[in-house]
């Protein structure tokens, strides 16, 4: 007599078929993309050129130091297109790190070794940013009351040879970080589709790169330069303004 | 004169609960030999080095000629078609193991079902099936079809998903193979009538979003098919397509 028992459904082992359709990974993943490019892209591109100014003096840091303070709703527009964009960046970043197995060692093909240098430069630059937040914005002297204070707060900081090395490394990280990532951004999202366009524009993202990381590491010469050695406490206090750059200010 | 031989190293392995073992064999070398030969040589006459006698290799091959998909192993650590590994072209010991990411059936064999599963689920085919006689299709202009050729060259071998990092069981990532038929039968005049599914399919969890372009994919392909520019177009049209669904719903 036939009967109607059927094994029970047995899981297959091994990676699972597509869930068509189904789940919500595509628009966090996308998120994650875009957000690298806007806002945090876009902040670190602000940050590198205000930092610039550091070459022009403690006087002139100060007061881009200021003038980014003095925007319209300064403290909503640090949290909403700064600090929580980065935090959603690293945190789905991680999450994405720790799901990725990488095989280099089998496959040791140039996109591969930077599928894993932008995991280990991303992750470099978690450590990096929330020390550097930490200490540079939320410790020490608060630089949004006293503006001309951050050209001294940075060289206090980048008096210790470790946290120095620290901050280059970083710098060089970060960078590579986000001009790969601006490379994988228009791969992935089909604006270069062809092979001769991604390659085209992985030379545009390299040197655009290079010149954001040796703007970078300009900025930090200028802090630890013998030139600014003697840089005031607060560059903007009125005693400190009209004894070094007395001159320039009758100038204008 | 010593005769020239070649030493091929095999992992086995019984079962998929089995343990795994190393058997090594040397067999007299032949010109043209590839690697299914050398293994059907072993079945020939199943005796290791040291002399012991042992089963038949149990592999996957058919075609021999790198048309089939079914020899996909990993030769000396990557994978690859083993009916066009030549013998001569590879350093000695030779070493065969089985793809690493799919269910070991035995030996050498795994079950790739999951790729099988994957086109079905993006619906990677042509609907032809009416209740009337659908007549002739449309014309496919020879610039299309020489977008679309190397995209049908695929043969399902999964070597693009073994060399994947992202292709694993914490991702359950679709892979390279099945984002590139989806280019294909997009693509393709009658079987564009699915685009708006497929493309919504990859959206799901394990969609073309994992990719993580670190391109082994492509330098794998046995076929050259253009992998990365297929991900690049269909990440864009998937993309495209859930702005589509987000304002017009």
């Amino acid at each position: 007599m036939a009967t109607t028992h059927q094994p029970a459904p047995t899981v297959r082992p091994g990676v699972q078929p597509l869930r068509a359709g189904k789940g919500n990974s595509f628009f966090f993943r996308k998120l994650h993309s875009l957000l690298g490019i806007i806002p945090i892209g876009a902040f670190l591109l602000e940050h590198i050129l205000s930092n610039f100014e550091a070459l022009k003096g403690p006087l002139a840091y100060g007061e881009q130091v200021r003038f980014l303070n003095s925007l319209p709703l300064v403290r909503v527009l640090e949290w909403a297109f700064i600090f929580l964009p980065i935090l959603y960046h690293a945190c789905y970043g991680v999450y994405i790190w720790i799901r990725g197995k990488s095989n280099v060692v089998y496959y040791p093909w140039a996109g591969n070794w930077m599928y894993m240098a932008q995991r280990w430069t991303g992750l470099f630059a978690i450590a990096y940013i929330g020390y550097h937040v930490a200490t540079q914005r939320f410790m020490g002297a608060d630089l949004p009351e006293h503006p001309g204070m951050a050209f001294a707060k940075v060289q206090n900081e980048l008096h210790n040879p470790l946290i120095l090395a620290f901050y280059i490394v970083a710098m060089i990280a970060i960078c590579w970080h986000f001009a790969y990532g601006v490379w994988l951004f228009a791969a992935k999202w089909g604006i270069t589709p062809g092979v001769k366009s991604r390659k085209r524009f992985g030379y545009v993202c390299a040197a655009a790169g290079i010149v954001i990381c040796f703007m970078g590491l300009a900025s930090i010469w200028a802090f630890i330069s013998p030139k600014y050695a003697d840089a005031p406490i607060d560059a903007l206090a009125p005693a400190a303004v009209s004894q070094l750059h007395a001159p320039a200010l009758t100038n204008r | 004169m010593a005769e020239k031989t070649v030493t091929i190293e095999i992992k086995r392995q019984a079962s998929p609960d089995a343990s795994a073992i190393w058997e090594r064999f040397e067999l007299p070398w032949r010109p043209g030999m590839n690697v299914i030969s050398a293994m059907m040589e072993i079945a020939a006459n199943p005796v290791t080095v040291d002399g012991k006698e042992t089963t038949p290799i149990t592999y996957d091959s058919n075609c021999l000629e790198e048309i089939c998909g079914s020899c996909a192993m990993r030769i000396n650590g990557k994978a690859r078609m083993a009916c066009s590994a030549l013998v001569d072209n590879l350093e000695q010991p030779i070493k065969l193991e089985p793809l690493s990411k799919f269910p070991l059936v035995r030996d050498l064999q795994v079950d790739r079902s999951v790729l099988f599963e994957n086109l079905k689920a993006v619906k990677a085919w042509v609907p032809i099936d009416g209740t009337y006689d659908l007549g002739a299709g449309p014309t496919q202009f020879p610039q299309q079809q020489e977008v679309n050729y190397p995209l049908s060259n695929c043969i399902s071998c999964t070597c693009c998903m073994e060399v994947c990092p992202q292709f694993n069981e914490e991702t359950g990532f679709v892979g390279a193979a099945t984002i590139a038929q989806v280019k294909l039968f997009n693509n393709h005049p009658t079987g564009k009538v699915l685009k708006e599914e497929r493309l919504r399919a990859l959206a799901g969890d394990g969609g073309v979003q994992e990719c993580g372009f670190a391109q082994n994919c492509v330098e794998v392909c046995p076929k050259q098919l253009p992998l990365t520019n297929a991900i690049s177009d269909i990440s864009r049209d998937v993309m495209v397509q859930k702005v589509k669904d987000l304002i017009r719903s």
